[in-house]
């Protein structure tokens, strides 16, 4: 039985409700996660005047019939890594269009990227993309990271100090790596200082200058400029190094890794957290679900081109391809990587190695994107798909769902509130179903699918590889702090 | 659907025969005479009337096969039959007077490709054109100047000429299903 | 290989090799890739003929009358664009020819416009040559007619490779190269036409070798490590060495890649003498092949460095020869293509040939 949620009342633009307070909402018979108490059943939520009034969990007879399979109900997901392209890029996103991207992908909060023009290395600029955030009416929270160095430009550091006062929740290049191991020394103990950490683009430009796809069999057939494993391992094995030498100096340094996407990266991180260094990383759903035969035409997930032995399957010899070969929304950095490097991925949030799942939400325009491979900007939108693309992962027997909602949840927050001057923050609360706190939830049915379509993708960013595809775990509706965020067009009929 | 039989085997020789005088007759001799099979069936009557010839006159004349593939007017074909015959033409045709030999003669556009083709090869004195049937529907204005057999049809039905040296025996069928491996054989203009 | 005449009466060997007619159902000619063995023949076989309209008086028939030809290179190549228009003349067919378009990442128009705009124009069958790997497919996917690659980054050259097949069959006895062993010496990384011939001589059965310096066989051992096991349908195996004695001995063809001095990054390689000396085609090295074996090259040589002056001269350099065929097998192609099943006019399935109902391009 779907949920028929009463409409929030005085419906104005960007979509009808959305940004109002939500009045009444009550669900019966939903499946229920709550990530901070780690329970998940059967249960009933009601949200009124926008606080998340009751949650009951039911048991015995009442409970019979509700799965999860069905309607599920959980927190408010925390992306820690999208662009969201405002101010300078506004043709391939906006602010509104990415929160309200965000909130169908049932995103509350979203932690945006300095990669804007100009880019966000000083106050002015985080003004106005949290000027244009509230214009765009949605209530997805927008938090920022400044950036590392003075237009990212990796010589000097950005005015660290001032975009902390200004509420910047880290600092980064992302795009780029802080290439020069003395800035990034220096970054690390100054924002230590400030209480904020360094969110690492590991990449070793040198190393993948002209590259166009990981180096591997695939990029060998296909004529492609191979994108070493190599380019990340050294970086981030530089980064660990510099950092183990910062915290000496400043035990409030903190270094986050994201998007890492090769096994031997992965593993170095997982060393060095257990030689007791306060390392963090996190993994992107690309790199969980897609690999680089993906460029050659093949459309199964990662995990079905794995063979039994744990090496990757050979997409020419099963006769896996079915697509056209070089669709540039494959093109991603770092790229996608073999099977065998998607299950490190796994490996690692099963194990807690990498703590959260980040989008990197890369919306491109098509003027971007619709050219010859080697010349694509690199990047996936992908806010929309990344619950869709875990819930496969759970379908499959890969992923409890549980961990899947953690990873989107919990673990993000987790890793917010291991940074001094956040930890105190909105950005680091507790993501759980609590009685008496501000609704922040997202409701989606697993038993429902939804195609993505450049219709269908609220972003502007229609470089998605998932086009044409059947997801499941349609968002019916994303409430957040209290406020409609997203309702799906037909769930909302009476 | 049954295919009727509309010549037999001794038919087929008596006509070849009779068109081999007809030629020569129309030269008044052999003198400047080639004959030039259209591929595929047109190749081993044009043998035959080489023979015939040599046997009544002694003479033994120029036999060439062209395959007209390169120069129909519809490509469209290609992919069911992309496979090209040889063209062999083993002789100067300038001057020469050639006389195209086809099996079925229908609408009339093999005819004029088959001239087209020629012509790329040099200039004839004159091309002239004898075939085992016509059996009407004329196209383009073609006509034969020998025929083995005129045979009224219907669009619908199918003329198959099949000979030894292809098909393993000589007779000339009609029908209205085609089942054979070559479809333009059968209903070709 | 003569043409033997049908005069005779009897059907010869040769042009009854086919058990069953193949039809020609692609809509482009991107790579060899997939192109199944019956369909080389088939391309084979009509090669034969256009070769045989090459020998005519007049080298021309009307089988692409009216159609228009457009060849778009990106990248500058007079010989192969000039063998593509000859072959499209040579099939009476009307010629658009764009010799050095500029790319969008310079300045000018993106590639996805140039060819609406060509489509507009008339443009029915495209020969593209571009230095970005996949860039055909790109062009393929918004164009309405045939696209055939000229060549594409480092990828594919499936002409090339085609032609390099027909050649090596007139040289050999009865045109089969099973067994029979084919080193391709040079920049191998870098090499769209080392590629193609991966795909068309694994095809053919050959045993083949890829040799050259370490540096410029990066990533060609993974390639042929996982074809070892013949796991690939239709494909067999093949070696990639940096011995060049062991990749030429007892070789029956042999074939020398240029040194791309432009598209090498800084590191390669440390100087082209020192590849001519430790690589090169001299008159010593090609004496480990067989007495028979012939020298190949796509041309353009640079005579010193991959291939010596009097190896390139020799008599069993059929250089020349893979020029003229290449005009023949670009006629072949370019008839084909046009002429192709008008269901494949719809938007062709890329990779599946005989599964029906394929899913459509995610894209």
């Amino acid at each position: 039985m779907s949920p028929q949620p009463q409409r929030a009342r005085g419906a104005t633009a960007p979509g009808p409700g959305v940004g109002q307070v939500v009045e009444r909402f009550e669900l019966e018979k939903a499946w229920l996660v709550d990530p901070v108490s780690g329970r998940e059943g059967p249960g009933e939520i009601v949200v009124t005047d926008g606080v998340l009034e009751s949650v009951v969990w039911l048991e015995g007879d009442e409970a019979k019939g509700v799965s999860a399979d069905g309607v599920v109900v959980t927190p408010g997901f925390l992306d820690l890594h999208a662009h969201f392209r405002e101010p300078g890029f506004e043709d391939a996103e906006t602010m509104a269009s990415g929160t309200a991207a965000a909130a169908h992908g049932g995103y509350t909060t979203v932690a945006v990227m300095p990669s804007t023009s100009p880019a966000l290395d000083e106050p002015g600029v985080l003004e106005r993309i949290r000027a244009a955030a509230r214009a765009g009416g949605s209530p997805v929270e927008v938090l920022a990271y400044g950036a590392v160095s003075a237009d990212r430009a990796g010589e000097q550091l950005s005015a660290m100090g001032e975009l902390a006062d200004a509420g910047v929740i880290g600092y980064s290049d992302d795009g780029l790596p802080v290439r020069a191991p003395k800035l990034m020394r220096s970054a690390l103990l100054y924002a230590g200082m400030l209480g904020l950490p360094i969110v690492e683009h590991a990449e070793d430009l040198e190393l993948t200058a002209g590259a166009e796809a990981n180096e591997g069999y695939v990029a060998s057939i296909l004529g492609l400029a191979g994108w070493p494993t190599a380019a990340e391992v050294n970086a981030v094995a530089r980064d660990l190094a510099v950092f183990a030498d910062a915290l000496h100096d400043e035990p409030r340094a903190r270094l986050h890794l994201t998007h890492l996407s090769t096994a031997a990266s992965l593993d170095l991180v997982r060393r060095a957290n257990a030689a007791g260094l306060p390392v963090t990383c996190d993994v992107t759903p690309h790199h969980l679900a897609f690999t680089d035969e993906w460029i050659a035409g093949a459309r199964r997930w990662s995990w079905e081109a794995l063979g039994a032995d744990g090496t990757s399957r050979d997409p020419w010899a099963d006769a896996a391809l079915t697509a056209w070969p070089y669709n540039t929304s494959l093109r991603v950095n770092p790229p996608l990587r073999t099977p065998a490097d998607a299950a490190a991925c796994l490996a690692a949030l099963l194990d807690g190695t990498a703590s959260a799942v980040v989008t990197d939400h890369a919306p491109h325009t098509a003027v971007d994107k619709e050219v010859e491979f080697g010349q694509a900007v690199n990047g996936i939108s992908g806010i929309e798909t990344a619950l869709g693309v875990l819930l496969a992962l759970v379908d499959a027997g890969k992923l409890p769902l549980a961990r899947a909602i953690a990873v989107l949840t919990t673990g993000p927050a987790a890793i917010a509130a291991g940074w001094p001057a956040v930890a105190a923050t909105a950005a680091a609360r507790q993501r759980g179903l609590t009685e008496g706190a501000p609704a922040d939830l997202v409701v989606f049915d697993r038993a429902d699918t939804w195609t993505v379509t450049a219709g269908s993708l609220l972003s502007k960013g229609k470089n998605s590889p998932l086009i044409g595809r059947e997801l499941s775990g349609r968002v019916l509706l994303t409430i957040a702090a209290g406020r409609l965020a997203y309702e799906d067009p037909a769930a909302g009929d009476e | 659907m049954t295919d009727r039989q509309i010549m037999t085997g001794d038919e087929i020789r008596r006509a070849i025969v009779r068109i081999s005088h007809e030629i020569v007759e129309k030269q008044a001799g052999t003198q400047g005479l080639a004959l030039v099979g259209i591929q595929r069936r047109g190749v081993p009557l044009a043998q035959r009337l080489a023979a015939a010839i040599e046997e009544h006159e002694g003479v033994r004349l120029p036999v060439g096969a062209l395959d007209i593939t390169f120069y129909r007017d519809d490509l469209s074909l290609v992919a069911q039959q992309p496979i090209v015959k040889a063209t062999a033409l083993p002789f100067d045709l300038n001057g020469m007077t050639v006389v195209l030999v086809d099996d079925v003669l229908y609408t009339g556009r093999t005819i004029r490709c088959a001239m087209d083709a020629l012509i790329d090869f040099g200039r004839p004195r004159a091309i002239r054109l004898a075939v085992l049937i016509d059996r009407g529907h004329r196209e383009l204005p073609i006509r034969a100047d020998h025929v083995g057999k005129n045979v009224p049809t219907s669009r619908e039905e199918i003329v198959m000429v099949h000979v030894e040296e292809i098909d393993g025996a000589d007779e000339v069928t009609i029908g209205r299903q085609d089942r054979s491996a070559e479809p333009a054989a059968a209903g070709r203009q | 290989m003569s043409v033997e005449t049908a005069a005779t009466g009897a059907t010869p060997a040769r042009r009854m090799a086919p058990a069953a007619p193949t039809s020609w159902r692609h809509r482009h000619l991107i790579d060899v890739d997939v192109v199944t063995w019956p369909e080389i023949e088939l391309i084979m076989r009509t090669t034969d003929e256009m070769k045989g309209v090459l020998a005519r008086p007049i080298r021309k028939v009307p089988a692409l009358n009216g159609r228009r030809v457009t060849t778009l290179f990106y990248e500058a190549s007079t010989r192969t664009r000039v063998s593509f228009e000859t072959a499209a003349r040579n099939l009476s067919a009307d010629v658009v020819s764009i010799a050095t378009a500029t790319s969008s990442v310079t300045k000018g128009e993106s590639l996805v416009d140039t060819i609406r705009t060509l489509e507009a124009l008339g443009a029915e069958i495209l020969v593209m040559r571009h230095s970005v790997s996949g860039a055909p497919y790109l062009a393929a996917e918004v164009f309405g007619g045939h696209v055939l690659n000229g060549g594409d980054g480092w990828h594919a050259h499936p002409t090339q490779a085609l032609l390099d097949l027909y050649t090596m069959r007139q040289h050999l006895p009865d045109g089969d190269l099973r067994g029979r062993k084919v080193a391709i010496v040079g920049d191998i990384l870098h090499s769209r036409v080392a590629r193609s011939n991966v795909w068309s001589l694994t095809a053919a059965g050959a045993d083949l070798w890829l040799c050259g310096p370490a540096t410029l066989l990066r990533g060609m051992d993974r390639w042929a490590t996982a074809w070892s096991g013949g796991t690939i349908p239709g494909h067999g195996r093949f070696n990639v060495t940096s011995d060049v004695r062991a990749a030429l001995r007892d070789a029956d063809v042999v074939m020398a890649l240029r040194i791309q001095r432009e598209r090498m990054q800084g590191g390669l390689l440390p100087s082209l003498r020192e590849y001519a000396a430790r690589f090169g085609l001299n008159a010593e090295r090609v004496s480990l092949a067989r007495p028979e074996a012939i020298v190949m090259h796509p041309g353009p040589m640079n005579e010193g460095v991959e291939i010596a002056p009097d190896v390139a001269n020799s008599g069993r350099a059929v250089i020349t020869e893979q020029v003229a065929n290449g005009v023949a097998v670009r006629m072949a192609l370019l008839y084909l293509l046009a002429g192709a099943h008008e269901a494949a006019r719809g938007h062709e399935a890329p990779r599946t040939s005989e599964a029906a109902g394929t899913s459509e391009a995610a894209r």
